[in-house]
């Protein structure tokens, strides 16, 4: 099936969610708007105005109640998302880089930049899931990033641990009741860092994608790299689809960054891979920069892909991407 | 002789892919059967879909 184009954007985009149902998908991109769209058929739902800088994250409730977005101009917004009013809003002295809503939607983590004299941080924050609630005004936890700071973070199966990832290409594990650091391992190369972390449905393992090329798959209870998938361009995003055991990367190294660029070259493709047998099974075409963001629906009917180029492709899988299955996966579905 | 080799060559990956299959398979069993145990321990649904799915607690808002 054709991709639908959504266009409202005037920037690079920089994160899609999907609802918990998947009908609604919330974007935002460095123009100062989160957009609402229809999954089905791409229609704009609303927009929420308000922030005065380039947005970095977004993330909603599982009820669908509340969305949560973080931004340049150092502030993390709460919105009605029906009646698209901000309801709350955080002040931080630097920039917020990513939001999510623990899995019963009662916790936000956060991530907060580093700048001059500011050292990065990871905050958690009590949310009442109720459009008419009063919001705490102050975190409820702070981590002092002392060694690198974090760029990704999300909360695991049962909210035990916030993991977050890191400038220098690691992953920690924090204990996300008292924020002790449990463990710290270097799962990417060096100084490349962590571009983006998705979780499977059920939270009990993670991906990253990484600079370094390379996105890996992670337990949460233990930080064990259990897969490892190798691309050829730096990446910026990686998530796992239910109902297939696939996983689905994008990147793409900006104009600026090399001498000759074309988007024939595939660099700009979303890339499929087999999430057990980590190998390349597809690609797909469409965009004219690099994809910063991609979104899996959460019953897996399809996928969303958000670019450099300002636009979000919508795609809605069709019946050969439910079909294929590797030859010991029937062997498999035949015991 | 060529063919020989191919073949032990697929073979091989065959092998490798149904190994990687099964790990994958028990690991996710074990992980599943210890995340369901403990959410049993904190009277939760074990499914966490269920408690949160907004088609499900649709019914109960009372406007």
């Amino acid at each position: 099936m054709r991709p639908i184009l959504l266009q409202g954007h005037e920037r690079s985009l920089t994160q899609i969610k999907y609802t918990k149902d998947g009908d609604i998908l919330f974007s935002t991109a460095k123009d100062h708007v989160v957009c609402a769209w229809f999954s089905a058929n791409g229609e704009r739902l609303g927009t929420y105005h308000g922030h005065q800088g380039a947005l970095w994250t977004v993330d909603v409730d599982p009820s669908t109640t509340l969305l949560a977005t973080g931004a340049a101009d150092n502030t993390i917004r709460l919105w009605d998302v029906r009646m698209g009013k901000c309801l709350k809003t955080w002040d931080f002295p630097t920039a917020i880089k990513r939001v999510e809503f623990s899995e019963d939607g009662t916790q936000l983590v956060a991530v907060t930049e580093q700048r001059m004299g500011y050292l990065g941080t990871i905050v958690v924050l009590d949310i009442v899931v109720d459009v008419n609630a009063e919001q705490a005004d102050e975190p409820r936890l702070r981590i002092t990033c002392e060694e690198s700071k974090a760029t990704v973070a999300g909360w695991s199966y049962l909210s035990k641990y916030i993991i977050a990832g890191h400038e220098d290409g690691s992953v920690s594990q924090y204990d996300s009741g008292t924020g002790d650091l449990l463990q710290n391992v270097q799962v990417h190369e060096e100084g490349l860092q962590v571009t983006d972390l998705q979780w499977a449905p059920d939270r009990t393992y993670f991906i990253t994608a990484s600079k370094d090329k390379t996105a890996k798959i992670l337990a949460a209870n233990n930080l064990k790299i259990l897969k490892s998938y190798v691309a050829d361009t730096p990446l910026n995003t990686a998530a796992i689809t239910p109902k297939k055991d696939f996983v689905i990367l994008g990147g793409g190294q900006a104009a600026m960054d090399v001498t000759t660029t074309s988007s024939r070259q595939g660099k700009f493709e979303a890339r499929f891979y087999h999430r057990i047998f980590e190998d390349e099974i597809g690609r797909v075409k469409g965009h004219f920069g690099p994809l910063n963001t991609i979104a899996v629906h959460p019953r897996g009917q399809g996928y969303a892909s958000g670019g450099e180029d300002g636009y979000v492709r919508v795609h809605h899988f069709d019946k050969p991407y439910f079909d294929f299955m590797y030859e010991v996966e029937r062997e498999q579905a035949r015991r | 002789e060529d063919q020989y080799e191919l073949d032990t060559a697929n073979l091989a990956i065959v092998e490798q892919r149904r190994r990687a299959l099964d790990e994958w398979l028990a690991w996710r069993a074990l992980v599943e059967n210890e995340l369901h145990e403990e959410r049993r321990a904190l009277g939760l649904p074990e499914d966490p879909m269920e408690e949160t799915d907004p088609k499900a607690t649709e019914d109960a808002v009372v406007e």
